[in-house]
């Protein structure tokens, strides 16, 4: 429910992009990372959000690098130093899990001598009862993924009433077994979401006020927590540096401040004064408005780092109406579309994001760059009117649908309507509110021809980017199949490739799979858009990877 | 009198019930669904109905009502067991968003709007009023002309554009005030006002731009009244008939907008809240609107139209005071 890596599933499914930025030319400064001092230990650290509040674990949209998990460890976590793919490491757990019954079931043994920042020892029922309360329909906002695949998770209704769940099994103090309703190769991802981070049963009278006194796992403990104001962040004496990941809990002490206007937060960052040179921000990306500023001061310039790569945009085509069910429309809308045009719209290469060609975007196990179309990066517009011409489709008119929120929407929209104008195609742009584009675009009614949706998976898995955007199973109900794309052959591979518990085999399939679907063409990649963030002076470690696109809250320290 | 407030009171319960009713009667017919905002992700079948039962979104529209309606009355609980949610008398609500009664909210909310609007009016009255004064008295004069000028450019100027602004040259530039953000009364006076200040010159400056255009139309329109003339005539000091006899024949319009106003704004500065990063019933109304958070827009709603009602009827009974030609019956 907030707005860092970390927001609402509509937020996050960011329309046309999250890094809108106008200006083409901008030379950013080290991108993936800046300030070459090391993060030292101590010091008090000052992160400014934008959004209003903390979160309950079991609420949480929280990617493994957040906020969240500077108070909370799950059983495992990221590692994204190194600059590559990030990799799933155990946190809590010893290892990131064992498969047996070909990936149906999973067994996690808790590392020793783990214990609560009150002092109580962390114990597998802890994590039991953590998951077990996220069924709750007081809690369901978080990421549920967990919920649709342990067995029974769809009758279930949580602890309060004094129900357990019974496919997550407890043996002994210190080992946990999850049951699952099919094979999947990605729990080890799945274990690290905030959902499964312990939370001891006796400190948790009331589900809706759990979050202001929270019993933490991870480096530190929130003292003070006032929602839209701040939460102060101190030392947990029980966290042990041993059994954490490398590079976590540098700082003393945090102060996050909550519910700041985005434009304040940025504009504070550059004029690095005070308390804010130990200062950053994981939510605000640097505004259109503001970058002019940022790039006429070169101090500020050297102090904002920008995504290698990021969510990915592309422009979706509803496969269920007419015309746009002919493969050959699809085909021609995809030679027609000038990519470079939508990413001038974006910002340019160096802010806005780089041409896509593929469904799964760079920094996930299974990305391999290549181009279904080998069309110039400006579109082939012979080859996309033969294609209608084949398809006997003339004088087509199409309705693009926008959220009017979106930044920098007119330029992306109307870069999308001039592509399409030169191959005889009229696009009619329809904006509406942002509550009303999602409703449109998620309740599965397929009331649009075209939309332009932002795509960052929720894990570094090949999985995350494909299966919620072209599964069948994942139309309407508030999903993200929003292209209504459905293909029982593609649902087959993808269900296969789900089991698949070998990292690589797992790769190869994804990499496949993603080549398959573009063949039936649902939709148009066309940037992986890029963040860009700002940290004050004596902030070190403030580095962003190939994924997520955010900088990795974890491992922030103080320049000394 | 007694009779006439009676009647008033009435009508205030009878607008305020309608006022609830349409509120509801909007939200429900909006396309998009509270539930699939809570519903996690993914989101499942399953789930969606739960969150739904859970929100008590499954009921007929009018049935929600009731329930609210019972709610102020009697109080009422959300869900089953140890995780249902309570929300006692009078229950405005409670927000499945915030996980707390829409009454705490709107409790730690309007104090801060209570201090903008406060602060601000009394600016705006003050500068308005002697302003309007001094055009009118030195009609056709640069005095006059000085102060249309200032008065047009507060009226055409939007309230974030001039906050913004302010931000920037009194936050960034000179660091006289700080950037955003509110501090409690409780947290000293200094703190309090030093973070109040800005958004109360910002309205200030916007909203007294018309009491000085009022003020001073009032005024020219009464200088030409017999009885100014007479009072002139009998020799009394240009003080006397300004202040004490065109004034108060100028204030009805006044006190009628004044109250008016300050009613609105007890209802929530929406823009003001925004720029300045401060969490009052117009910050509220804003985020419940955003997330369709139904019993914050609803309770909030009702709790501002309260103001505006009751700034209403304050407004009427003080005209009898104000002008003894108006009799209340």
């Amino acid at each position: 429910m907030t707005s860092e890596p970390i927001q609402l599933n509509r937020r996050r499914f960011v329309a046309l992009g999250a890094a809108a930025l106008a200006a083409p030319a901008l030379a950013a400064c080290g991108s993936g990372g800046s300030g070459s001092a090391k993060a030292q230990k101590g010091g008090t650290l000052y992160i400014l959000l934008n959004s209003p509040e903390l979160d309950d674990p079991a609420t949480s949209q929280s990617l493994g690098i957040s906020i969240i998990h500077l108070l909370h460890r799950s059983l495992t976590t990221w590692d994204t130093s190194g600059g590559g793919q990030p990799k799933v490491i155990p946190d809590l757990a010893t290892d990131t899990g064992t498969p047996s019954d070909g990936g149906k079931t999973w067994t996690y043994k808790l590392k020793p001598g783990l214990k609560f920042s009150n002092g109580q020892v962390i114990k597998a029922a802890d994590v039991k009862y953590a998951l077990e309360r996220s069924f709750d329909p007081a809690l369901s906002q978080g990421l549920g993924y967990h919920k649709t695949l342990l067995a029974g998770g769809d009758k279930y209704k949580g602890p309060y009433q004094g129900k357990q769940l019974d496919s997550i099994e407890v043996q002994g103090d210190d080992t946990l077994v999850f049951h699952l309703n099919r094979p999947y190769g990605d729990w080890p991802w799945i274990a690290s979401m905030p959902a499964f981070a312990p939370v001891p049963k006796a400190s948790d009278p009331n589900p809706h006020t759990y979050v202001n006194h929270q019993v933490t796992s991870g480096p530190y403990v929130l003292t003070q927590y006032q929602k839209n104001k701040q939460g102060v962040l101190i030392r947990n004496k029980h966290w042990d540096k041993k059994t954490a990941a490398p590079g976590t809990g540098k700082a003393d002490k945090i102060v996050i401040s909550l519910n700041l206007n985005p434009d304040v937060i940025n504009q504070r960052l550059i004029s690095d004064s005070g308390n804010d040179q130990y200062a950053y921000t994981n939510g605000a990306s640097v505004s259109a408005a503001l970058l002019p500023k940022v790039n006429g001061n070169p101090t500020a310039k050297s102090r904002m780092v920008v995504s290698p790569s990021g969510a990915l945009a592309y422009l979706v085509m509803n496969n269920r109406k007419k015309p746009l069910d002919q493969l050959k429309v699809r085909q021609a809308i995809n030679y027609a579309i000038d990519k470079q045009a939508y990413q001038v719209a974006s910002g340019g290469s160096v802010i806005g994001g780089n041409i896509a060609t593929t469904l799964i975007e760079p920094g996930l196990n299974g990305y391999q760059k290549y181009d279904p179309w080998n069309a110039p990066v400006n579109g082939d517009v012979a080859k996309a009117k033969a294609l209608l011409k084949s398809a006997g489709v003339s004088g087509l008119k199409l309705t693009l649908i926008a959220d009017s929120s979106g930044s920098g929407v007119e330029a992306k929209t109307q870069a999308i309507q001039e592509s399409l104008r030169r191959v005889g195609i009229t696009v009619t742009i329809k904006m509406m509110d942002e509550n009303s584009y999602y409703d449109t675009i998620t309740n599965g009614k397929g009331d649009y021809d075209l939309h332009i949706s932002s795509w960052l998976a929720d894990f570094p898995s090949a999985l995350g980017a494909i299966q919620p955007l072209f599964a069948s199973d994942q139309i309407g109900n508030g999903n993200f199949n929003t292209a209504l794309y459905s293909n029982p052959a593609v649902d087959k591979l993808i269900n296969a490739a789900m089991g698949e518990t070998d990292a690589a085999k797992a790769a190869a399939a994804w990499t496949a799979i993603d080549k398959r679907i573009q063949q039936d063409a649902p939709v148009v990649p066309l940037i992986y858009s890029k963040n860009a963030y700002m940290h004050g002076s004596k902030v070190a470690g403030f580095t962003i990877g190939q994924f997520p696109p955010y900088p990795n809250t974890l491992t922030v320290g103080t320049a000394g | 009198m007694l009779r006439y407030i009676a009647r008033r009171l009435i009508g205030m319960a009878v607008v305020l019930l309608i006022t609830g009713a349409v509120t509801y009667v909007i939200f429900y017919w909006m396309p998009s669904d509270p539930a699939r905002l809570s519903c996690g992700k993914p989101c499942t079948p399953e789930t969606l109905h739960q969150v739904r039962a859970y929100m008590g979104l499954n009921q007929p529209i009018w049935e929600q009502y009731w329930h609210f309606l019972e709610g102020l009355v009697g109080g009422r609980s959300f869900g089953i067991g140890q995780a249902a949610a309570q929300c006692p008398a009078p229950c405005l609500g409670y927000s499945f968003h915030q996980s707390m009664p829409v009454r705490t909210m709107i409790g730690t909310a309007f104090p801060v709007t209570v201090s903008i609007t406060v602060g601000a009016a009394a600016l705006w009255l003050v500068f308005g009023v002697a302003t309007g004064m001094i055009s009118a008295v030195k009609r056709g004069t640069w005095w006059d002309r000085g102060a249309t000028l200032l008065s047009l450019t507060g009226v055409a100027t939007p309230t974030y554009l001039v906050g913004l602004l302010g931000i920037l040259l009194l936050g960034f530039q000179w660091r006289l005030v700080p950037v955003n953000g509110y501090a409690n009364f409780t947290d000293g006076i200094g703190p309090w006002a030093s973070h109040l200040i800005l958004p109360w010159a910002v309205l200030a400056f916007v909203n007294a731009a018309v009491y000085a255009r009022l003020t001073r139309s009032q005024l020219l329109e009464v200088f030409g009244e017999d009885y100014i003339t007479t009072a002139r005539a009998k020799g009394l000091p240009e003080r006397i008939v300004i202040g004490k006899h065109s004034l108060r024949a100028a204030l009805t319009p006044i006190a009628t907008m004044f109250g008016m106003d300050i009613g609105l704004l007890l209802g929530g500065a929406i823009i003001t809240e925004k720029v300045f990063s401060m969490q009052g019933l117009g910050y509220l109304l804003l985020q419940g609107v955003g997330q369709l958070d139904l019993p914050v827009v609803v309770g909030v709603t009702l709790f501002s139209a309260f103001f505006v009602v009751a700034a209403n009827l304050l407004v009427d009974i003080l005209y009898g005071y104000l002008d003894p030609r108006v009799s209340l019956a």
